[in-house]
């Protein structure tokens, strides 16, 4: 049992903004009143719900390789050293698993999604997930690329390709769907790419990745599923792409999607020397649309690691950077590419992306849809969510850091135009309760009555950016895992999975399928529930 | 140089028509591998099976993986690393003294017409074996053939594939990896995990007579190592946990016989692609788990008071 006293609520959820009130804990959730127990004395501290991370990449197969391929990256990066309690690991921009849970922990949030998971390795990603302590997790599997799949939208099977996707969605104990690139990692293993959302997928006569995106997005709406199609767009970081992102949008009328790291697929232009800034045009397009929500993938300065289910793309940018490049194409499935990346004030391209993530985030006027994300670690570590806080709250400091910029790169954005400063229940918005309502997780981002006792609190300062910097307490399910910037709990967090219905019958008409393209045997394939330490799932009644 | 450009074996079964085997005998140390995944399966794109493909074996000596192949290339031993230079030049098409290629025992002609194939190729792949990555040059090695495929990419679709083996040696890879950040050759001598292979790779540890204690899981080093690390194994107190006598359980002090895994015992092991395989048993054993007999010592060892003050490190952020 847990007090928390005289501390400034934010929970905007509840429509508590800013009012200085008691929060009472019991049980790993708050409750309307405790006797006795431990108190915090929170005066002069803000109290937020735990932030929620909707789009990450901390474990599985891509993260790993990411990992193997550059251990020059740990020499300089923070080291945790091993306790009785606390495993060793270390941080930097991959951080070793028990290095993640200390990590984001030690920055007031408490549950990540991982974003990309292909059901092949998914039970590798649920021994890496087992392995990131404290936080709760959830992840998304891929699907935009899987041959079975639009094999039968191709046939226009959609109804069996809707069993299909349910059926994949439990044997890989994921949460969400995921769709990279529709139709361009097919293309890829070809050598190929899709660009044009109406023209046919390398292979196929019918299938288009627009018709991939609708499939896709309906089939999630008709499940239930408690989040939508989470949708990495085609064209990711092409100058030019705000095109493709606006036409997605439109195929995604009368849908639900999530927009990932918009800030990668908002360029005009029509070559490296002429990328400029399309924020403003599709944050309008994008207010318009309220059955959207997007994160940012803002990017920050330094060292960033892309990581993605994107193959052509990560080609493109080995080429373009000549920097060491990895690829995994998948079995049926999907693809990973891997290029070290780093994000230099002085390059006109960097500079404009830049600004692109922050105009999103402050030209996107409702901030229950865009959401506080670097696309860890495409965009920037994590762990550096602090420092992007600091550039939405502070217009001031903003103005400082653009005079660092190219003067040609000031052409090509508005950012310097844009005065919002984030209010501290916003800043709770786009990293706590936003996140939390997108992935329909009921019991997180509030403080509310039943919801999960996960709560971070911060020192009130008076520099309106610098307060998120480190958490004072945070609390996960009730217990204070991080006290005055230290780990004081490591504890074993949840998985979060859905199950929508399917009919049984589906396995016997996939078995022969799969074999057909598969290396291993099917009965090999599911991951057993038993697998996942704590699942919590989601029924999906329709 | 660096990175890695790969895929699944399923893709080499659905796709590849150019199929390049690397100082391996693929037919002896992975037996089913033409038959599962590389040669004689019909994939989704390759409908005719062997006849849709083309194998080319490359070693110095001939082996029985040569029946399988389509063209046999012999060079001379610890030429590998001038001949895939020299592939990688001609792939740009610089120029390239005969002369000099002349000593790695194969011809100009023979590598420009290799070239060709690959850049024909629809989806080519190179397997790569200890030929490469365990003889003069090793890790150079390596890195050659990982680049060549790389740069192959520019004509046509080309990946690489070490032949890993040796049990789930690419399980404990992966594990290393995601809980220090690091493959293999990692100390944790100061709290925190340190890497540098040559330095604290189990066999230079072992020659140097670093260590003074050894736990050994899932593998024969007894059989393997060099004379040197022998005799340091048999020195000190060693400890191995194996289903069967090996011969490192001949020497060590102490033998725990564990349960087989994979037959009387549950886990996971890692394809050589990194796919991950459940493992389910199909008899009992009477013998404890490896993770069991871990987990006892761990116990053991917890109870004990720790041998220096626990440290605080404090989080940074940002």
């Amino acid at each position: 049992m847990l007090r928390i006293t005289g501390g400034t609520v934010h929970d905007p959820a509840n429509g508590v903004l800013g009012v200085v009130q008691d929060v009472c804990i019991a049980d790993g959730r708050i409750v309307p009143k405790v006797e006795g127990g431990r108190s915090i004395d929170a005066t002069g501290m803000v109290v937020f719900p735990g932030g929620v991370d909707v789009h990450t990449h901390v474990a599985g197969a891509a993260m790993n390789f990411a990992r193997g391929i550059t251990p020059e990256n740990y020499r300089r990066a923070i080291r945790f050293i091993q306790t009785p309690d606390r495993r060793a690991g270390l941080g930097g921009i991959t951080p070793t698993t028990f290095a993640t849970g200390y990590m984001y922990a030690g920055m007031g949030w408490t549950t990540v999604n991982e974003a990309a998971v292909p059901i092949l390795s998914a039970r590798h990603t649920h021994e890496e997930m087992h392995d990131i302590p404290i936080l709760d997790k959830s992840s998304l599997v891929l699907m935009a690329n899987n041959e079975i799949v639009l094999d039968l939208l191709e046939a226009g099977e959609v109804e069996r390709a809707r069993q299909v996707v349910a059926w994949l969605i439990w044997a890989a104990k994921a949460y969400g769907v995921k769709a990279v690139n529709p139709g361009g990692i097919v293309a890829w293993k070809s050598g190929k790419n899709a660009g044009a959302l109406s023209e046919p997928v390398e292979g196929y006569r019918k299938v288009t990745p627009g018709r991939i995106i609708s499939g896709l997005a309906g089939i999630i709406d008709d499940l239930k599923l408690p989040h939508p199609l989470h949708l990495h767009c085609n064209n990711l970081g092409i100058p030019g792409n705000v095109g493709t992102t606006l036409e997605t949008m439109k195929v995604l009328e009368g849908r639900r999607a999530h927009l990932a790291h918009l800030q990668f697929h908002a360029y005009g232009g029509d070559g490296w020397g002429t990328l400029r800034s399309e924020a403003t045009a599709l944050a309008e397009a994008f207010n318009a649309r309220t059955n959207l929500t997007a994160d940012a993938g803002a990017i920050l300065f330094g060292d960033a690691m892309t990581v993605t289910a994107d193959g052509p793309w990560e080609h493109v940018l080995h080429q373009l950077s000549g920097r060491k490049w990895s690829n995994v194409d998948v079995e049926n499935e999907t693809g990973c590419g891997i290029v070290p990346y780093t994000y230099k004030e002085r390059s006109l391209v960097n500079a404009v992306q830049w600004a692109v993530g922050l105009e999103l985030l402050l030209l996107i006027d409702d901030p229950w849809r865009i959401f506080l994300t670097t696309d860890h670690p495409n965009g920037g570590g994590f762990w550096r969510y602090p420092e992007l806080i600091r550039l939405l709250r502070d217009a001031d400091y903003r103005r400082e850091c653009l005079k660092r910029l190219p003067p040609k790169a000031l052409e090509r954005m508005v950012l310097p135009d844009l005065d919002r400063q984030y209010s501290v229940s916003e800043i709770a918005i786009i990293t706590s309760a936003g996140p939390a309502r997108a992935l329909g997780l009921s019991r997180k981002g509030h403080l509310g009555v039943g919801a999960d006792a996960d709560l971070a609190l911060y020192e009130e300062k008076p520099a309106a950016g610098r307060m998120f910097e480190y958490p004072r307490y945070v609390i996960k399910a009730g217990e204070i895992v991080v006290e005055e910037g230290e780990i004081r709990a490591v504890t074993q967090g949840r998985e979060f999975i859905a199950r929508p219905a399917f009919d049984e019958q589906i396995e016997a008409y996939l078995r022969p399928l799969f074999e057909k393209v598969y290396t291993m045997s099917f009965d090999n394939y599911a991951v057993e529930l038993e697998r996942l330490a704590q699942p919590d799932i989601h029924p999906c009644r329709p | 140089m660096g990175g890695k450009v790969t895929c699944t074996l399923g893709e080499v079964k659905n796709r590849a028509d150019f199929i390049v085997y690397w100082g391996g005998n693929p037919a002896e140390c992975h037996p089913r591998h033409f038959s599962k995944y590389t040669l004689t399966q019909k994939g989704r794109f390759v409908p005719e099976g062997r006849k849709g493909r083309t194998m080319v074996l490359v070693d110095i000596r001939e082996t029985p993986s040569g029946r399988a192949a389509d063209i046999f290339l012999q060079l001379r031993p610890g030429k590998d690393f001038e001949v895939l230079t020299t592939l990688r030049a001609l792939l740009k098409n610089q120029k390239v003294d005969e002369a000099s290629v002349a000593e790695t025992g194969l011809t100009l002609a023979v590598l420009q017409d290799l070239v060709d194939r690959m850049k024909r190729a629809r989806f080519g792949v190179l397997f790569f074996g200890m030929g490469i990555s365990m003889t003069r040059g090793k890790h150079m090695n390596s890195a050659a053939i990982l680049r060549l495929a790389a740069e192959l990419n520019a004509f046509t679709k080309f990946v690489c594939m070490p032949m890993r083996g040796h049990g789930n040696v690419t399980g404990s890879d992966m594990v290393l990896r995601w809980t220090t950040g690091y493959p293999f050759g990692v100390s944790m001598s100061r709290g925190y995990p340190r890497f540098n292979p040559g330095e604290f790779s189990t066999v230079d540890l072992l020659v140097r007579g670093d260590n003074d204690a050894a736990l050994i899981l899932g593998a024969d080093p007894g059989a393997t190592m060099p004379q040197p690390g022998i005799d340091h194994l048999a020195r000190i107190p060693t400890i191995v946990l194996d289903p069967k006598v090996t011969h490192t359980s001949r020497l060590a002090r102490v033998h725990i016989t564990t349960a087989a895994t994979g037959i009387s015992a549950p886990g996971t092991v890692y394809r050589m692609d990194e796919v991950p395989l459940p493992l389910r048993p199909i008899l009992k054993s009477p013998y404890p788990t490896d993770a069991d007999v871990i987990q006892r010592i761990r116990q053991a060892v917890a109870a004990k008071p720790a041998w220096t003050p626990a440290p605080t490190a404090r989080i940074a952020n940002a």
